[in-house]
């Protein structure tokens, strides 16, 4: 059979492979290598997300796709299993989605084009990688794989305190999975687990008391990359100075990234503690949502307004997780993907009005629908499709992930505090689209091009998803919902 | 192989440095020696990577087992790619022949420490091992520092030796056998304690361990860089490898030796990769990461179990390599850290070796050293030591700090700060030497399983 999984992670290594050997003085080259590759990339993903879609009421071993499996290092029984199922093919199909989206909004990047594209097709790898891999080695290698790229396009390519950042943004990111590290080593020396296959320990019995302590380890690492109150902080700093292709990526999938570890590794792994940890996590996930909002809406700079609304987006996910529920599960899945999908839009409109007005600042952009009607009315969307308005994606999570939380035995405060937060944000958003948006043109947008036909071909898949999940949730929620199923039984198989 | 053909990969290196030390009668001098003995050393590698479960020589003095197989090959291998540095960019412009001819003497005796299962064979390597090195420290005669470094060196590392020689006779004094095969189960008794102890505190010096570390920083400091990059990496993966034969051996018999350990090595990994944070200079900054290394090494013999030896060994060898090249690198850029600014500008190549070099020292996945903690890591846990394990990943996430101190100005820093270019031209040797060992970085990681099965790690 035809490797498809190794071949959309690690099709990107190759590209940046060739990429290096370019001799510098050939950056047009570079960018179509890049271009070619993630294209390429995307047309596999497509065809492995509309192929992924696990039959009703499959165990959760059989709930896997395109499965390979074989040993890597096996002295010390890591193996080299990829699989993807309703959860993890959308995510990959988003990763590979942004990955191309932004190759062509910085076609023109300077300085160092070559080392730019070789780090976005590496960056891929491990985006990638992370959601296929079914062995924990495996997803840790992918997992820190994408620090080093993140540190580069933040470091190199960003803004005025971009190396502070960018040292910030690794080592929070270390410190929590060298503790993850360990929580996967324990995983694999307890006698009941003995292994480092994902799926083999779905439903362990493990004891109570030691679930804990892993989960507590594992827990670190996840909260870090998601990132839940009050472990956010590199967050802002690496948004506001990562360039705009970097703080897409980072939005868009990289915060996905630890989410998705609680779903595929915590939940199945370590029903009893995730249990146990529920109350406390969506405590976190509340004050997430709230804290994020209120200081989103005390921000005057676009880009920090976005990364806060991230921060209390990102909440939403994990009161769908701590909730167990199908409905919560379902939500949270929803809510990533719609949060890629909407927040890299956000981030690239940003980034197409800052190239404009050399500006991110609130007060001094002002009144884009008479300068910039088309970069005026997609920022609008964009907000709206964030603010979780009905009929776009975001409202598909922040309802799914609400009404499971309802419904799973948690206190029903942190539901309450969560719908708070949904008001709050539509008071950011709506302050955003009216400060930006409407209103007298201020100088620096005054007489500013609009967004080009390119620019807006390039915002139109994201546009087209965006309705397309808002509308019709199922064409998401087909591929989700047997998977989340699939899991939540494994998951009651083993407590 | 039977019998002394096994010892074909010493003999290899000996004869190689005995012709290093005639280079001025050679065609090409010095340069010509150091890259006969890359030859030789990179052949004695193969060859002794062959050697696994040759049984024991030379009535059970030597052990040729899968462990000592991977640590002569190791060492030969690093010995191979520093000559062929060396053959390249010579030592400091100077005497290379007798550098080559020292770091192979060294060599050869870490091999033979590698396998040695005797109290006064393994006394004997040890000294072959370190000796040379005191000499290379001290290589620039009219070098002050260079000459207080040596001398720093040679005092401390001797007065250990020594220290180490009088725990190994109350040893013998009493299991009654200088072979390692009367020590097992032989040691008992205040006396076994007092020589447990005491041949502890010289391996901890040998490979830079807390509280007998303060030699490596000052020394390295007035070293040729160069220098540097082989004595803080070649004799300190032979004193590793006998540390875990020997320390693997008494540990199990003397109550609170494995505790003892335990505390050096949280002790070297908090102290070493705290201190390294402030050092501006590159050889520093390595003595004090080595210093951290040697931390997580000892876990390896702390955790006492089937997992830890091979662990020690793997990530000895993992360790080595990028400690070298990264040292090597500032041998030609210069050793302070700001005189790598702008080196992504000047060579590229260069620069991304570099950053793969440090990344798998930080234990980047999926670098060799990754996999190298990933073992050492696991071994101590399945010995539950939890709290060192805890400790041992702190420390390395910490680590990143300082290791991106040198990142950061190779990409971010314009090349112009840099003061003068006082490199010489690139030179072809030299680059494939960091080539190969850039490769083994990468590849160890990805292709450990072959490596492990050399260890005979099951």
């Amino acid at each position: 059979m035809f490797p498809l999984l190794t071949a959309i992670v690690f099709l990107p290594l190759a590209a940046a492979a060739v990429i290096a050997l370019l001799p510098a003085a050939r950056p047009a080259a570079a960018r179509r290598i890049a271009l070619a590759a993630s294209a390429t990339d995307l047309a596999l993903a497509a065809w492995m997300l509309a192929s992924s879609r696990p039959p009703a009421g499959a165990a959760y071993a059989d709930s896997f796709r395109f499965v390979e499996d074989v040993a890597w290092v096996p002295q010390a029984g890591i193996r080299y299993h990829l699989g993807v199922d309703g959860i993890s093919a959308p995510l990959i199909f988003l990763s590979a989605l942004l990955t191309l989206l932004v190759v062509l909004v910085s076609w023109r990047t300077e300085p160092k084009p070559k080392t730019w594209f070789a780090m976005l097709m590496l960056l891929a790898v491990g985006m990638n990688g992370v959601f296929a891999a079914l062995d924990l080695v495996l997803f840790y290698v992918f997992w820190e794989l994408v620090l080093v790229p993140m540190y580069f396009i933040i470091a190199v390519w960003g803004g005025p305190r971009r190396q502070y950042a960018a040292v910030k943004f690794f080592l929070y990111t270390l410190a929590g999975s060298v503790l993850m590290l360990v929580g996967i080593l324990a995983l694999y020396l307890h006698p009941v687990g003995g292994t480092f296959d994902m799926v083999a320990l779905a439903g362990s019995t493990l004891p109570r008391g030691f679930q804990g302590w892993v989960f507590a380890a594992l827990f670190l690492g996840f909260a870090v990359k998601v990132p839940v109150f009050p472990l956010h902080t590199w967050l802002p700093d690496a948004h506001v100075e990562a360039p705009t292709a970097g703080s897409v990526l980072l939005a868009g999938v990289l915060l996905k990234m630890g989410a998705y570890g609680f779903i595929r590794v915590s939940l199945p792994i370590l029903p009893d503690a995730s249990a146990a940890w529920s109350p406390a996590i969506a405590a976190l996930a509340a004050v997430s949502i709230v804290y994020g909002a209120a200081v989103a809406f005390a921000q005057t700079d676009m880009k920090k307004l976005v990364a806060y609304s991230s921060v209390s987006h990102m909440g939403f996910v994990m009161l769908g997780i701590a909730a167990g529920t199908v409905a919560g599960l379902d939500g949270a899945v929803a809510m990533m993907f719609s949060h890629g999908v909407v927040t890299g839009m956000l981030f690239l409109l940003v980034g197409m009005v800052y190239d404009r007005t050399r500006t991110g600042v609130l007060t001094e952009v002002g009144g884009l629908s008479r300068s910039a009607p088309v970069a005026g009315g997609m920022l609008a969307f964009a907000s709206f499709a964030s603010l979780g308005l009905p009929g776009l994606s975001g409202f598909v999570g922040e309802f799914l992930t609400l009404v499971g939380a309802w419904q799973s035995p948690l206190w029903r405060g942190f539901v309450v505090a969560a719908a708070a937060g949904v008001v709050l944000a539509a008071a950011y958003m709506l302050l955003l689209v009216q400060r930006a948006v409407l209103g007298p043109p201020t100088d620096k947008v005054s007489g500013i091009a609009d967004l080009s036909s390119a620019e807006v071909g390039l915002l139109a898949p994201l546009v087209a998803l965006t309705v397309l999940v808002g509308v019709h949730w199922s064409s998401l929620l087909r591929f989700v919902d047997p998977a989340v199923r699939a899991l939540l039984a494994a998951e009651g198989a083993g407590g | 192989m039977t019998g002394y053909a096994a010892l074909i990969p010493e003999a290899l290196v000996l004869a190689a440095a005995l012709a290093a030390l005639f280079a001025g009668l050679l065609p090409g001098g010095a340069r010509t020696a150091a890259g006969g003995g890359a030859a030789a050393a990179a052949l004695s590698a193969v060859l002794a990577a062959n050697t696994g479960g040759a049984g024991s020589l030379l009535s059970g003095t030597l052990a040729l087992d899968g462990a000592a197989a991977f640590v002569r090959a190791a060492i030969a291998a690093l010995t191979a790619a520093y000559l062929m540095w060396l053959a390249g960019r010579g030592v400091a412009g100077e005497r290379a022949g007798e550098a080559a001819a020292l770091a192979l003497l060294s060599a050869g005796g870490g091999m033979l420490l590698a396998s040695a299962t005797d109290l006064v064979t393994f006394f004997v390597a040890v000294e072959l091992a370190t000796m040379p090195a005191y000499v290379l420290v001290g290589y620039r005669r009219d070098d002050a520092r260079g000459l207080e470094g040596a001398l720093k060196y040679f005092l401390l590392s001797l007065l250990t030796s020594l220290v180490m020689l009088y725990g190994l006779s109350f040893l013998y004094g009493v299991s009654g056998s200088t072979r390692y095969a009367g020590l097992d189960g032989g040691v008992s008794g205040t006396l076994g304690l007092a020589g447990a102890l005491l041949v502890a505190v010289g391996l901890l010096a040998k490979i830079s361990a807390v509280p007998f570390h303060f030699w490596a920083p000052d020394g390295y400091a007035g070293a040729p860089a160069e220098t540097v990059a082989f004595v803080s990496t070649v004799p300190k993966v032979a004193a590793m490898a006998a540390a875990v034969r020997l320390l693997g051996l008494l540990a199990p018999q003397v109550p609170n030796l494995p505790l003892t350990l335990a505390l050096a090595a949280a002790a070297s990994m908090v102290l070493g990769n705290l201190a390294a944070f402030p050092q501006r200079d590159i050889r520093r900054l390595m003595a004090y990461s080595g210093i951290g290394h040697a931390g997580y090494l000892l876990m390896g013999i702390v955790a006492g179990t089937e997992r830890g030896a091979p662990a020690t060994l793997f990530y000895a060898a993992v360790f080595a390599v990028p400690s070298m090249a990264v040292v090597l690198i500032a041998a030609e850029e210069g050793t302070d850290v700001r005189d790598l600014a702008g080196l992504a500008e000047r060579r590229p190549a260069a620069a991304w070796a570099m950053t793969a070099f440090l990344l798998s020292l930080i234990g980047i996945p999926p670098l060799a050293g990754f996999v190298g903690k990933l073992q050492l890591f696991g071994a101590a846990l399945d010995g539950a030591w939890v709290w060192l394990v805890v400790l041992a990943v702190s420390a390395s996430a910490v680590s990143a700090g300082y290791y991106f101190r040198l990142i950061a100005p190779m990409f971010l820093a314009p090349a112009e700060e840099r003061p003068a270019a006082r490199a010489p031209a690139p030179s072809a040797p030299a680059a494939l030497a960091l080539a190969a060992m850039l490769a083994v970085t990468l590849a160890a990681g990805v292709l450990a399983s072959p490596l492990l099965r050399l260890l005979g790690a099951a």
